[in-house]
């Protein structure tokens, strides 16, 4: 053990109720900080989870042709949206089995599925809606997405062994008054009604997704759109989805078809997200900046309730180094306890937090509050409260470290 | 065969003060420290006694003069060096005690070690007991030293200074706060130490028949020292 730090400690401990007091500050700064962080993205995580499970982590859609632009050179650096302006688009996919064995070449392609979109009218009972359907490939819909583990009344199986069957979205069962085991009617192009059996119910936790999808299978749907091709998308499930946007732009350079990123799909959402997890770091940085303060008054009443001290260790051949390390090793102290304390405490508030209930049913669908338990929320409040309070001990202990001490030994009488 | 030399400064000048308040506190003072020999500089309060022990202690730094401790000349040496001298080779010992109040008496006799790093924890705590046997604590070493008496803590002080084995000891009014008796008794142990070690101590007092009992005797009057005299 160095001098300083053997001196720092019995300083410390003989101020307890100063030490204790900056160690609070720290505690709760840090606490709060990994709290709040772990709320935020645990929320912001649930959406993303859930968007993926349920509309992959990217999409290929219609094909597109650039249109001619004659003589005009296209400047070196065109945006999408200016690329987009150049092309002409063709509704649906006729070449989706091509696409997707060529697709499963990449070695960030875990699956994918073929998916025929289209908006129509659903009538069961006295209700009706307007509903987004699906019509999908259940085996390599399910390798795809969610879908199974999105169930909460049904099975799927029902649903795979019967063609005229269908999926609903909880938030649409509801409007419609569906269970497991009803029929509803769905309103052709052509104006007829088609009756289906409800297979089952499923809650994927995305507001618009649970409020407007049915799910039915991709012939079927084919003939009830009256649609010439197969699909009108292709989702994608990667074994990696944050490396999503290079691959959206690479397959869409490939095979000539609109395709979306989640991060492009999902970019007002996650803006959100981030502007609130933005919001609450700042708002609890201020807070172990406040502790900071707090450190810097105790330590600089320290100082100047142990000026006679100071000047006794000059005397002794102390070096200006030593005191002044006397003082960071104080602020040291309390960084790394008060982390320690705080992380813990942080983790346990954080545990405390996930089992509040709380029921939201919006964007995303919960039933408790989301947390995300990551080890860099503990990292950046570590991080924060270090520096903090070596700015909050830097001061007090340079001026220990200038301190005369002939002055304090001619000045002091005991 | 001459004596060792520990301590020299030669025309030592030294100005306090700013402007108008300006006061020339040493006027060229000279003055050497032998080893096995006790000095004591007397004066009236203001003659610069406590001025010029804090130079010889490397505390404070002469506006001239020449300074030289084991013959080296140290004046030059960065703060650092200076302050590694001050813990090799000087052992200060104060009016009033300035000990560490929360530390124990052990802790106190330790502090000088702990910087100089040369022995290992056990050897410290050895030869502070040791130390604080010498001087007659052997059965308060582990008391708080705000806990101990004023000739006590005083006697403590005394155990610090000599932590380190210093060549020189510095005592500014070390019986000033001391009682008859007890003042006796701390230079007659200072005087020990001094004689059988082969130190060199230079004792500030206002104590006339305790400067009378060192062997040499420096008498100061507004920054010069007027006269020198060995013990009759």
């Amino acid at each position: 053990m160095t001098p300083p730090l053997y001196i720092a400690l019995r300083f410390l401990s003989h101020r307890k109720r100063a030490f204790l007091l900056s160690l609070a500050g720290v505690v709760f700064g840090v606490a709060i900080f990994i709290c709040s962080q772990a709320q935020t993205q645990g929320f912001a995580q649930q959406f993303i989870n859930s968007t993926l499970g349920s509309n992959g982590s990217v999409v290929l859609r219609a094909r597109f042709q650039p249109l001619g632009t004659g003589l005009l050179v296209p400047p070196k650096s065109s945006s999408a949206k200016a690329n987009a302006m150049h092309r002409r688009y063709l509704e649906g996919i006729t070449n989706a089995r091509e696409i997707m064995r060529v697709s499963r070449q990449f070695s960030n392609v875990a699956a994918c599925s073929p998916v025929l979109r289209g908006t129509l009218s659903a009538r069961a009972g006295f209700e009706n809606a307007t509903v987004d359907l699906y019509g999908i490939d259940a085996p390599l819909h399910v390798q795809t997405t969610d879908l199974t583990k999105q169930l909460i009344d049904g099975s799927f199986d029902d649903f795979r062994d019967n063609a005229t069957s269908v999926i609903v979205g909880s938030k649409l069962a509801e409007v419609l008054n569906l269970v497991a085991g009803d029929s509803v009617q769905l309103l052709s192009p052509g104006g007829d009604y088609w009756r289906f059996t409800v297979a089952a119910i499923a809650r994927s936790g995305v507001g618009p997704v649970d409020a407007g999808r049915i799910y039915c299978h991709a012939k079927v749907a084919q003939t009830l759109l009256r649609k010439p091709f197969p699909a009108s998308m292709i989702i994608y499930k990667l074994r990696d989805p944050e490396r999503a946007p290079a691959l959206a732009k690479h397959f869409e350079a490939l095979f000539q078809h609109d395709t979306q990123s989640w991060q492009e799909r999902e970019v007002g959402n996650l803006q959100l997200f981030l502007t609130l997890r933005m919001s609450a770091a700042i708002t609890v940085s201020l807070i172990i900046l406040l502790a900071g303060f707090g450190i810097y008054n105790v330590l600089t009443m320290s100082v100047l309730s142990k000026v006679k001290e100071i000047a006794i260790l000059r005397s002794m051949g102390y070096r200006r180094a030593d005191i002044s390390a006397i003082f960071l090793w104080q602020g040291a102290m309390i960084a790394a306890v008060g982390s320690l304390l705080g992380c813990t405490a942080g983790a346990l508030l954080t545990w405390g937090v996930s089992h509040i209930p709380i029921r939201v049913r919006g964007l995303i669908v919960t039933d408790h509050f989301l947390v995300a338990w990551d080890w860099r929320h503990y990292f950046w409040a570590t991080l924060l409260a270090i520096i903090a309070v070596f700015i909050a001990s830097y001061v007090p202990a340079r001026r220990a470290a200038q301190l005369p001490p002939v002055s304090t030994l001619r000045g002091s009488s005991v | 065969m001459n004596p060792e030399v520990c301590l020299t400064c030669e025309d030592v000048e030294r100005f306090l003060g700013e402007d108008e308040s300006r006061v020339h506190a040493l006027r060229g003072v000279s003055l050497t420290l032998e080893a096995g020999t006790v000095h004591s500089v007397v004066g009236p309060s203001g003659c610069g006694k406590s001025t010029l022990l804090y130079i010889l202690g490397l505390l404070d730094t002469p506006d001239a003069g020449c300074i030289t401790i084991k013959s080296e000349a140290v004046l030059h040496l960065p703060d650092d060096q200076l302050a590694r001298k001050r813990n090799e080779l000087l052992g200060f010992i104060f009016q009033f005690h300035f000990l560490l109040e929360d530390f124990s008496a052990q802790e106190n006799v330790m502090i000088p070690m702990r910087r100089l790093g040369k022995l290992p924890e056990k050897e410290m705590l050895d030869r502070a007991a040791m130390l604080l046997d010498a001087v007659g604590l052997e059965s308060k070493r582990t008391r708080p030293s705000r806990h101990l008496s004023g000739g006590e803590q005083q006697r403590v002080a005394i155990a610090r200074a000599l932590a380190n084995d210093p060549e020189v000891i510095l005592a500014d009014e070390p019986t000033g706060n001391l009682d008859t008796e007890n003042s006796y008794r701390a230079f007659e142990l200072l005087q020990r130490i001094v004689q059988d070690g082969g130190k060199a101590l230079l004792l500030v007092t206002h104590n006339p028949q305790i400067a009378e009992l060192c062997d040499w005797v420096h008498e100061m009057k507004d920054g010069v020292i007027v006269n020198t005299h060995a013990r009759a």
